[in-house]
């Protein structure tokens, strides 16, 4: 009776008998709260395991590549007689396409400032990309170039993590770094030199000082800025700035801002991968409906055991009333009731799921790609706000499940219950 | 609550009940009652007679289908639910055959319990009020049991203080000895007796025991849905 003493006079006696009745239900009482704790270990488990799939899947797409790319958009050609001020007269109306062909950014310079004064802009780089062909003897392999400054270069797409030998910060303008598949085809180890040629037909001897394994596509190379534009010719220009952003979902907004600022072609990672965005989607919509439904089957078996302890109690109801009780005093004692297993179960299912969560997120696995480290076999996340918001509606789910044995208690005629 | 010699604490008119259903059941036809302060009154009839559910009116448990039932002064149809339980509260107390005790309580708690529920907490002079009635009924040493560890006798005692809680004006005792021994019951009946003489509580018994319905000031027998005052045969002392 001493804590129930800090309770507010107007419902001690119902908090202090909602109290006793759990503490007297025993096995009852604690079947009731590991109802509730299960709702909320398999809310918390099922959060986290499908958010944090999609954070693994999410992360591994978006830290490898730019989250925003600007280019010059490339020219279309038009029919001669779409040309404004042509003269009329027979002319074709078919129109050919060039082969695609990055155009240059003179002003690069310019596209760096303004991009990074945009708000959620994390980071933004030039580039020069193309493609070309690596040999190392008679075998040419097709390769896609990118120059760039690898301090910069790093923060967009990284490649030092991904390092299996050698490196790539403080690459010469003679070196280069390229992928694990594009070594294994070529045969080549760090310090071997290899030739690539681009599309511009230069061909220039460089010395492999890094080999890095990402584990999705094939057949890339970096080289720094100076080589790359000189080997793609394009002078002191760039084709392409890559942004990257904060909030990866917020690209898409960054990419529009872009495009309007440049008068440029800005195109957000999720544009260019828009089933993954969509799949996401319906993995977050399925990990709410699957919790929804757990809760929602929990709270049925609750307000089943509820209503049962009520008809249990029917004469107690009685002898309360006669005694003075009123309908609201009885209705809050079984809704207290609700509200403290609703409360231990909740606290009680988040301690055990996190326990569960962290358990399960202990085990490793080697990853297929060579040279990677292990990784999580569940790669499961723990969000403080899913943990709070699983053990807010479970406890809502419960006090909503009380709410009808409750006021069927509250209706109860006391000549009828003391029968 | 004190009562002033003479003052009604319960009215009853006309009291009429009967119970609804395909073929209503009429229980009682038109009970006319008055009880004073301090008034100990024994109600015999035969089972079915309508004892009980007079019983549950003049609480204010159950309301009648015609007539008027004034508890306190106070016209029981004129009152909400909510208002119903505050007389029930406050004006009546209650002791059934069964004593009806919280098996989650102790005697203490549940003696304590009708002052929680009107107040939410006891003050210490309402604890001490209750304590002493415990000790007087035999129950200082039980004070922390439970239900299930004490006698039916006790248990009753217990329900006896229970009713005597909110010091109300009037008892309501439904057979307050049927399921207790001849001794125990005796015993019980006269812990009631001292407490209307003392206290100045009146109480209305409901008995199948002959013996004790005529040590009682008055008895009322209810017969045919009808009520007739019955001789005294004064048989066990108060």
């Amino acid at each position: 009776m001493t804590i129930t003493a800090l309770l507010p006079l107007r419902i001690r006696f119902e908090c202090q008998l909602a109290w006793r009745h759990l503490r007297s239900g025993g096995g009852q009482t604690w079947l009731t709260i590991a109802a509730v704790a299960s709702g909320v270990i398999i809310v918390i488990f099922i959060m986290g395991l499908i958010f944090g799939l999609q954070k693994k899947f999410t992360s591994l797409l978006t830290e490898a590549i730019p989250h925003v790319t600007v280019q010059v958009p490339e020219g279309k050609p038009i029919p001669y007689a779409d040309i404004p001020g042509s003269k009329g007269g027979l002319s074709s109306s078919r129109s050919e396409l060039q082969a695609p062909q990055r155009k240059n950014i003179d002003d690069w310079r310019t596209v760096l400032s303004v991009a990074s004064e945009i708000p959620n802009v994390q980071t933004v780089s030039a580039a020069v990309s193309g493609q070309g062909f690596a040999s190392k003897g008679a075998n040419p392999v097709g390769v896609s170039l990118t120059g760039a400054d690898p301090a910069e270069q790093e923060r967009i797409t990284p490649v030092t993590k991904n390092l299996i030998a050698g490196h790539y910060l403080g690459l010469a303008s003679d070196e280069v770094v390229v992928d694990y598949e594009l070594a294994q085809d070529l045969n080549v180890a760090v310090g071997d030199r290899i030739r690539i040629t681009s599309i511009s037909g230069v061909p220039e001897p460089l010395r492999i000082t890094g080999i890095y394994s990402k584990g999705q596509g094939r057949g890339s190379a970096y080289v720094t800025l100076r080589t790359g534009q000189s080997m793609l010719g394009i002078g002191n220009s760039v084709n392409v700035v890559y942004v990257k952003v904060f909030d990866i979902f917020g690209a898409d907004a960054v990419a529009e801002r872009l495009s309007v600022l440049l008068d440029c072609e800005a195109k957000s990672w999720s544009s260019e991968f828009p089933n993954f965005v969509t799949s996401l989607q319906a993995q977050s919509a399925s990990a709410y409906l699957i919790s929804g439904f757990t809760l929602i089957a929990s709270s049925f078996a609750i307000a089943s055991v509820l209503i049962v302890s009520v008809q249990r109690k029917a004469k107690q109801i009685g002898i309360l009333k006669s005694i003075g009780a009123r309908s609201n005093q009885i209705m809050l004692v079984f809704l207290f009731e609700g509200l403290g297993i609703a409360v231990a179960g909740s606290v009680m299912g988040a301690i055990a799921g996190i326990t569960v969560v962290y358990l399960l997120s202990l085990p490793k696995q080697a990853v297929g790609r060579g040279g990677g480290s292990p990784e999580a076999i569940f790669p499961l996340i723990l969000d403080p706000l899913y943990i709070l918001a699983a053990m807010g509606a479970a406890s809502l789910a419960t006090v909503l499940a009380a709410l009808l044995p409750a006021r069927s208690a509250a209706k109860m005629n006391p000549v009828d219950a003391m029968r | 609550m004190s009562a002033a010699p003479g003052e009604a604490v319960i009215e009853t008119i006309g009291l009429k009940k009967t119970y609804p259903g395909k073929v209503p059941t009429p229980v009682l036809f038109g009970i006319d009652l008055r009880v004073v302060a301090g008034e100990f009154i024994s109600i015999i009839g035969q089972s079915g007679s309508g004892k009980s559910t007079l019983l549950n009116i003049l609480g204010a448990l159950d309301i009648p289908t015609g007539g008027v039932v004034k508890i306190d002064g106070v016209d029981i149809s004129t009152l909400t639910e909510d208002g119903l339980a505050v007389l029930r509260s406050e004006v009546v107390g209650f002791v059934f055959q069964a004593h009806f005790l919280l098996e989650e309580l102790t005697c203490l708690e549940n003696a304590v319990l009708p002052i929680l529920i009107r107040k939410g907490e006891a003050t210490s002079e309402e604890l001490e009020w209750i304590r002493s009635l415990l000790v007087r009924v035999g129950l200082g040493e039980k004070l922390d049991k439970y239900p299930d560890t004490m006698s039916g006798g006790e248990n009753q005692r217990c329900a006896i203080v229970r009713a005597l809680a909110n010091r109300p004006r009037i008892v309501l005792a439904d057979e307050p000895t049927g399921n207790l021994d001849s001794h125990s019951g005796e015993e019980v009946f006269r812990l009631m007796r001292q407490m209307s003489s003392e206290v100045g509580i009146a109480f209305v018994m409901v008995t199948h025991d002959e013996r004790l319905a005529h040590a009682a000031d008055r008895i009322l027998m209810i017969e045919d849905g009808l009520m007739r005052p019955v001789a005294v045969k004064p048989r066990i002392a108060a």
